[in-house]
């Protein structure tokens, strides 16, 4: 078995390498590793399942077919690649002739010809595709004397690097662990307290008790929200045209920090937002969470067709579910029979009709609400009303010592008392019918279907297809991705690439895994009942998993040999060092100066942004109400999220609109970065913080300062170079504002920071300079 | 424009780039040998790959490109072609007479209800040039380029309401989330100017598209591609000035600093990415010189800002016009000017046929005549191409909303007109027509998709092959199906 695994993972490396595998040695071809991506997207366009355009009644996605004789010819006779016309026209030289045809602009390469005409040659055998098969607990692969492992995701590692003549890296530095891992499960980096702590604790439990501390925190759930909130594209808007705030929304925002702290199994957490109105006797927190599905966008555009925009949020729903628990795209069954994956054009309205039976209908209010009173509201309500029903009672007497206005006063108070009320799903009293449309077009309607689910997987269990069974179903042990896509999509936020790179995608146009054997491993451990050993879909524990790892604990120094043999860093030989997310730059750079408003949960704020940004067409909500005190600094997650007015800091930083589920940031690297962490108020109000800290928390030197507030920014000792670039820039600085009092009090104070009576402006301005330089450290902005 | 000034310029900036990075880089090795395979990145010109180290880089086009650049002027809210460009004498001859019924079976509009009359145009038409282009009175300045123009009369797109006939038209999908044009041209070309952004967004009519930001966001494209909005107060481009109370040789003295403490984690970590950091600080430097100055209309002689009528510090199209020509002239790929303030509803004075349309036209047809002279007469249009139009059509009948009194024409998806000129576009050329009331398209009809395919092909990428993974789709501009066409007719 060991065997068999790290001969799979070699082909993996070489497969990761560019190299042409298979085809040039004796090996055996794999059909899911190198026949399929080929054949699916190359040729399943015109000769895969879908029926309409399907050319010349060929179909190269099952073996029966693509051996049979068509008009005498056979694209495909096992062994005998001469004779297989597939070979003939992939090599033809004809443009008429050749396959693909050449205006679809799919050529197949020389190295793909080779492949293709040497699986045929091995008999032409046909697998399913991996992801689509259950995953088999592997066994874990055994060490070789001098690697190491803490726990199984080390054996597997260690076993796919040491065919690439890699090895693993040694353990980071533990102020580099400690930084690393606070912003990994709580997007915010470790206080100089928690660093000296956890470095007076040398015990090999030292780090196991830090990641304990954290994952207990109460801003774990708000870190871990972020990554979710993406996947349910929640923003604080409908969306479209006019963008209309949604203010109501949040307190889903809120449920999911909450099931993430509490550490509600991955299952539950799931279910409940798919369908927890659904459960019997679901609870408020259970319907608050079905507002997952009420992130959909809704059009308020006059003279706009509801139903189109109820059809498309109905639509929107069926991607983001396959999409968020399976990693499979539906998009394109919408309007015909998906080409690669098992999904057919009536199936994905099988799927819709699931989803077509809630009360929503795209309506301005997006109504159906839940009132989602507090106990004061509750509590001043139920006053009030016994006040209104004695004065009621009151009034009605002959002679009542209340006149009408009092009366009304109490009733306008009652009405003032108003809960938030928020979007959520619910079922309509009767069955919506449901149709197949023809190119997706709500317009064209044509053969009706019925609640069903894909059947190319598992059966669903007995009783009427609803949510609850969907859900019931994507949790089934039987189902092959749900738990592959979850640990990886974990993994993806632990390491910085997923085991499956495409975290969205893992239909046959999705990535191989790295490592097969590691992905199934987790996946069979996260979905197993505790009670078989297994993790019992326990997020918390999964993510222990990972970050106790030696793998996790490499440091991320890039070797000449990693830099060469594995730049993207696919083995894993180190720690993959990389920039932090929007939300983490900003929050690190708040939480360093001091500002950081550290409340949990609320409506969401409007901490400033540039003037005008606002401006929309017809009468959206023009007015940004900038918030002051403590709501200006809170965690970025709780910024007002604009669908179609982003926050220009947080675009900048590759965060999402949220029109759409999204699973992965693409990180980039731009000029327009250094605008924001350089000048934005925002950045620069945390620099004029930083630097008061700095001249008020340690008195002593320039030196001392500058060590301070290097410590407190990298979490790391100062290096001289670093302590000699700055002093020499606190110097210029001093003598610059020295001379310029007027410039050094402006740069030095802002609205919410005015210079303290007591300050030296020049002394103040000078640190602001350098705080914002250490604000802007690579090292500031990336995890190493 | 000198033909070659694309190619010098981007040949400088490699240059300066590759020196710079060259004697940043030369102190440590490891650096080198990331910069070295950022160069060799550089080569590759696929428009389909990405370039994390620098997703901008100009790639040249896997065809011959007549193009280079494109200004596309959006005339949001939809310009009423038949009051403009498409003279129907049928249509005023049978002037506020009902709507033959046959027209409006199965035909939804936004406000129109019950029968309406047909519209004849309360504007003279005649024709103009020597290629005798119809266009009205209210375009006396458009008429002196009807020779250097080709109107599309018969344009056609199927969403009817703003947001979503915008989104269509400027990025392919009738609902949010689709990557821009602009977006997708820098995605398949780059940019020559590293030290501006390569797709820029300018704003005027006082208020965005109803399509809002999204007309020119990245959508799934990396964020790197998505427009920049430039703005005509505060800062051109956000956050490029410095903190009240820093000057440009103290932001200067940081940056050494920073670059100081960068550079020795560049040594102690190897992380390419931290090189590209640095160079993207000293790009930011840069345009912190550069955005100002490319900003600056007050740079423009006297004669060149009186011809678009443009004034410094209004937030005007005339001025947009003219920032459009000189982003382009430096290297920017794609602008996208917006104009909001054409929806011609007739729902009172300031929006109707007789008052509102004349006013929207002497505030902007000068500036767009202007912009053609401008770059013909710097030889810039051979490879500039000029786009304009709105989103749809207006309808050949009154909509008189709730009885309204005031002349206006409802959104009319059928037929309307745009018109391209430069960038190998056949000029003083009239393509396509309408049916006798202008009511549908009778030849040559020409799609959204047929535009958008056109203009990728005029700047040598492939409409078909440009595309971009995502869901599982591979996503293009002109959609999922090859529909859309190039329309060879009007290529020179």
């Amino acid at each position: 078995m060991t065997h068999r695994c790290s001969s799979l993972l070699s082909l993996v490396l070489v497969a990761t390498a560019n190299a042409q595998p298979g085809a040039l040695t004796n090996s055996k071809v794999s059909f899911s590793r190198e026949v399929a991506p080929i054949i699916s997207s190359k040729c399943y366009h015109c000769h895969g399942q879908d029926e309409d355009s399907r050319k010349a009644e060929l179909r190269l996605d099952l073996r029966e077919e693509a051996i049979k004789e068509h008009d005498g010819v056979r694209a495909i006779v096992p062994g005998k690649p001469e004779q297989s016309a597939l070979v003939e026209r992939i090599l033809s030289k004809d443009k008429d002739d050749v396959m693909p045809p050449p205006k679809e602009g799919h050529a197949i390469t020389p190295a793909e010809a080779a492949i293709l005409r040497k699986w045929i040659a091995q008999g032409a055998e046909y697998e399913g595709h991996w992801a689509f098969r259950a995953p088999v607990r592997p066994e874990i692969p055994v060490l070789q004397p001098q690697e190491k492992a803490r726990n199984p995701i080390d054996h597997f590692i260690a076993a796919g690097l040491r065919p690439a003549g890699l090895a693993q890296a040694p353990e980071a530095d533990r102020h580099t662990l400690l930084r690393r891992v606070s912003l990994d499960l709580l997007g915010l980096p470790p206080s100089p307290a928690e660093i000296a702590a956890f470095e007076a604790d040398p015990s090999p439990e030292g780090f196991e008790r830090a990641v304990d501390r954290l994952l207990a925190s109460p801003h774990f759930g708000e870190k871990w929200a972020r990554p979710w909130l993406d996947l349910a594209r929640y923003a604080d808007s409908t969306g479209y045209g006019s963008d209309k705030l949604r203010l109501n929304i949040w307190p889903y925002r809120d449920w999911v920090i909450n099931a993430l702290n509490a550490n509600r199994p991955y299952d539950e957490f799931s279910t409940d937002q798919i369908a927890g109105d659904l459960i019997p006797n679901a609870t408020r927190e259970q319907r608050v969470a079905t507002a997952f599905h009420r992130n959909t966008m809704t059009q308020n555009e006059g003279g706009t067709d509801d139903e189109e925009y109820r059809v498309a949020a109905v639509k929107d729903r069926v991607a983001t579910t396959v999409q968020g628990w399976m990693g499979l795209t539906a998009g394109c069954a919408q309007c015909h029979s998906h080409k690669f994956d098992p999904i057919s054009h009536k199936e994905y309205y099988q799927l819709f009709a699931i989803f077509n039976q809630t009360e929503d209908a795209d309506r301005p209010d997006d109504s159906p609400l839940l009132p989602l009173p507090t106990p004061e509201q509750t509590r001043k309500s139920a006053e009030l009303q016994a006040e209104i029903t004695a004065m009621e009672a009151e009034s009605r007497k002959p002679s009542p010592e209340i006149d009408a206005k009092q009366l009304e006063g109490k009733r306008a108070e009652l009405a003032a008392n108003k809960p938030v009320e928020i979007p959520v799903m619910k079922e309509t009293p009767g069955m919506r019918k449901s149709f197949i449309f023809n190119k997706g077009n709500y317009l064209t309607p044509a053969e009706e279907v019925q609640p069903g689910l894909p059947g190319a997987f598992h059966p669903g269990g007995d009783g009427p297809v609803d949510r609850l069974a969907l859900a019931r179903w994507i949790f089934s042990q039987k189902n092959p991705l749900t738990s592959r896509v979850a640990v990886n999509r974990f993994w993806s936020q632990i390491f910085g690439m997923g085991l499956v790179e495409t975290e969205e995608d893992f239909g046959t146009q999705g990535t191989w895994p790295s490592h097969p054997e590691l992905l199934d491993w987790l996946a069979i451990q996260f979905q197993s009942p505790k009670a078989e050993g297994g993790l019992g879909w326990d997020i918390k524990a999964l993510l222990k998993l990972m970050v106790t790892s030696h793998t996790y604990r490499q440091n991320s120094l890039l070797t000449p040999q990693g830099q060469q043999k594995d730049p993207r860093n696919v083995l894993l030989s180190r720690y993959t060092r990389r920039r932090l997310e929007a939300e983490a730059i900003r929050d690190q750079a708040l939480t360093v100066s001091g500002l950081l408003g550290k409340r949990i949960g609320g409506p969401s704020v409007y901490p400033p942004q540039p003037d005008g940004l606002w401006t929309i067409a017809f009468r959206g909500v023009e007015e940004y109400p900038t918030s002051t005190g403590e709501d200006r600094w809170r965690r970025s997650l709780y910024t007002i999220w604009r669908r179609i007015a982003p926050n220009p800091t947080m675009a900048t930083f590759d965060a999402p609109t949220r029109e759409n589920c999204t699973l992965r940031r693409v990180p980039t690297n731009t000029p327009l970065q250094a605008f924001v962490t350089l000048n934005d108020p925002v950045y620069f109000e945390a620099a004029q913080g930083l630097a008061r800290r700095i001249l008020r928390e340690p008195p002593g030197s320039t030196e001392d300062r500058l060590r301070y507030g290097l410590t407190l920014v990298l979490q790391r000792p100062p290096t001289a170079t670093q302590l000699d670039a700055l002093r020499k820039l606190v110097e210029s600085e001093l003598a610059h504002y020295g001379g310029n009092i007027e410039a050094a009090k402006r740069l030095s104070s802002s609205a919410p920071l005015p210079l303290p009576p007591d300050a030296n402006a020049a002394e103040l301005a000078a640190w602001t300079a350098v705080a914002n330089v250490l604000l802007n450290l690579d090292g500031f902005l990336t995890k190493s | 424009m000198n033909p070659d000034l694309f190619s010098t310029r981007s040949a400088q900036l490699q240059s300066t780039t590759r020196r710079q990075f060259l004697h940043r880089a030369g102190r440590f090795s490891l650096g080198a040998v990331a910069l070295q395979s950022l160069m060799q990145q550089s080569r590759a010109a696929d428009p389909t790959t990405v370039d994390p180290a620098n997703p901008l880089r100009a790639k040249s086009p896997p065809h011959p490109a007549k193009a280079k650049a494109v200004i596309y002027l959006s005339m949001s809210g939809a310009p009423p072609s038949l009051d403009l460009f498409d003279y129907k004498p049928e249509l005023n001859r049978l002037n506020m007479q009902p709507c033959p019924e046959s027209f409006l079976k199965g035909e939804k509009f936004a406000f129109i209800k019950g029968t309406p009359n047909l519209l004849g145009s309360p504007h003279k038409f005649e024709k103009r040039g020597q290629s005798g282009a119809w266009m009205s009175d209210l375009l006396p300045h458009t008429q002196k380029i009807a020779d250097d123009i080709c109107v599309i009369r018969s344009m056609n797109t199927d969403q009817f309401n703003h947001a979503p006939a915008e989104l269509l038209a400027y990025t392919g999908n009738m609902r949010s989330g689709g990557a821009s044009m602009g977006s997708w041209v820098t995605y398949g070309l780059g940019t020559e100017n590293q030290d501006l952004p390569g797709f820029v967004a300018l704003l005027s009519g006082g208020s965005d598209p109803t399509g809002g930001k999204a007309c020119w966001g990245n959508g799934f494209l990396p964020g790197a591609y998505q427009g920049v909005q430039c703005r005509s107060v505060g800062d051109p481009i956000l956050f490029t000035s410095n903190p009240d109370g820093m000057d440009r040789e103290t932001r200067r003295r940081t940056l050494d600093a920073l670059h100081a403490l960068n550079e020795e984690e560049a040594r102690l970590f190897g992380d390419p990415e931290t090189v590209t950091r640095i160079a993207q600080y000293e790009l930011a430097y840069r345009m912190q010189a550069s955005v100002p100055e490319a900003f600056d209309i007050r740079k423009e002689p006297e004669h060149v800002r009186a011809m678009y009528g443009a004034v410094p510090g209004q937030a005007s199209f005339a001025n947009n016009c003219l920032l459009a020509r000189r982003l382009v002239e430096k290297g920017v790929r794609f602008v996208q000017v917006f104009d909001w303030g054409w929806d011609m509803h007739g729902t009172g004075e300031d929006n109707d046929l007789l008052n509102g349309l004349p006013n929207k036209c002497k505030g902007t047809e000068q500036a767009w005549s202007a912009l053609v002279q401008d770059l013909k007469q710097r030889g810039m249009l051979d490879d500039v191409l000029v786009v304009w139009g709105g989103e749809f059509g207006r309808t050949p009948m009154n909509e008189a909303r709730g009885g309204s009194p005031y002349l206006g024409r409802d959104h009319h998806p059928h037929c309307f007109s745009m018109w391209l000129a430069g960038g190998g576009i056949k000029p003083g050329v009239q393509y396509g027509t309408t049916d006798e009331i202008g009511y549908r398209v009778a030849e040559n009809k020409v799609t959204i998709r047929d535009l958008q395919a056109t203009l990728l092909h005029q700047l040598g990428l492939d409409p078909y092959l440009l595309s971009y993974k995502f869901q599982g789709l591979n996503n293009r501009l002109i959609g999922p199906s090859n529909e859309g066409r190039i329309i060879r007719d009007i290529l020179a």
